[in-house]
């Protein structure tokens, strides 16, 4: 069961890391908007040890504003970035739905 | 010829630094060599084949999709299997997507409104199958990590200015999926065949770096036309 719909408004836990994850740090902490579903698949964090039967999480696509991501921002306000994220890299961010 | 060697410069490298993945790569080479899982010429063969793919295959995917509305609707939905229609299997012929790493690819549509780049800053991700090898600039860490950070920058440096009310919209792919861009079919291209059509549909135009002309294909040299 998936937890976030499309048009959802998450934010990308800033969690500690150990070893191989695959979530950019200027990602972490931002919020963004989930446009898209990905299958469920195996997550970096068990992938990287061979761990075919590791946990497997639902992954989205989400969308970040640029000027979002990085606070100097020399492009224009409509630029935007996407990227792919495990569902446990995701919370609701503050102030739910868009 | 001479028989002595007396140019002042000094030696060149053959090669530059050695990665830790160059040196993983050679000793599990060997080892599978010496456990006969395939052989140095089999080893030969598969980098021959590798290696020449080009971005042959992406070129045709965009140029169907320009006269195929009901072939681009399906190559959108599904790209992984829509390539199979242009004779390119994702799973061929190691089942993993070799010579990609991943078998989960996503055309992205420019639109009027929407401009769409590809990076990976975490490494080189790259849709091999339908693009061949990345080209070097792709790779290294300047162009990975400006290209999510001065997206306009980037493209101006490669001579594309896009108007102010056309999003950049960058694609980092930092998971499973495989991401190539498909242009916006240019002017005075109408009555094209799909072959025409394909020539101009360059390996920069699908990374995003550049827009198809009607004027331009890749194997034109630049030097030469400009005299």
């Amino acid at each position: 069961m998936r937890r976030f719909a499309i048009g959802d408004r998450v934010t990308v836990r800033d969690a500690t890391t150990l070893f191989h994850h695959r979530t950019q740090s200027y990602t972490r902490g931002r919020t963004g908007v989930v446009v898209d579903h990905r299958p469920e698949w195996l997550i970096p964090e068990d992938e990287a040890w061979q761990r075919e039967d590791g946990r497997v999480e639902p992954f989205y696509v989400v969308r970040f504003n640029q000027i979002d991501l990085w606070p100097d921002y020399t492009g224009l306000e409509l630029d935007t970035l996407e990227s792919e994220f495990a569902e446990g890299w995701l919370v609701p961010a503050e102030g739910g739905r868009r | 010829m001479s028989t002595t060697h007396d140019h002042d410069h000094a030696p060149i490298e053959a090669a530059g630094e050695i990665s830790e993945f160059d040196v993983l790569e050679t000793a599990i080479r060997g080892l599978a060599i010496e456990k006969g899982l395939f052989s140095p010429e089999d080893h030969r063969r598969f980098m021959e084949w590798a290696q020449r793919i080009g971005p042959h295959g992406g070129s045709r995917l965009v140029a169907r999709a320009w006269l195929d509305p009901g072939f681009k609707q399906r190559l959108l939905a599904d790209g992984t299997e829509t390539s199979k229609e242009i004779g390119i299997d994702w799973l061929d012929p190691t089942g993993t997507g070799t010579p990609s790493d991943f078998t989960y690819f996503y055309v992205l549509e420019n639109t009027p409104k929407v401009h769409n780049l590809i990076v990976c800053t975490l490494c080189s991700c790259y849709p091999r199958p339908v693009l061949g090898q990345a080209p070097e600039w792709y790779k290294t860490p300047h162009y990975r990590r400006r290209a999510v950070r001065w997206p306009r920058e980037v493209l101006a440096e490669f001579g594309l200015h896009l108007a102010a009310d056309v999003e950049v919209r960058v694609h980092d792919s930092n998971q499973k999926s495989r991401f190539m861009v498909m242009p916006m079919r240019p002017e005075g291209t109408e009555g094209w065949t799909e072959d025409q059509l394909a020539a101009i549909v360059t390996r920069d135009t699908m990374i995003g770096v550049a827009l198809p002309r009607a004027d331009w294909t890749a194997d034109r040299s630049p030097v030469a036309t400009s005299r």
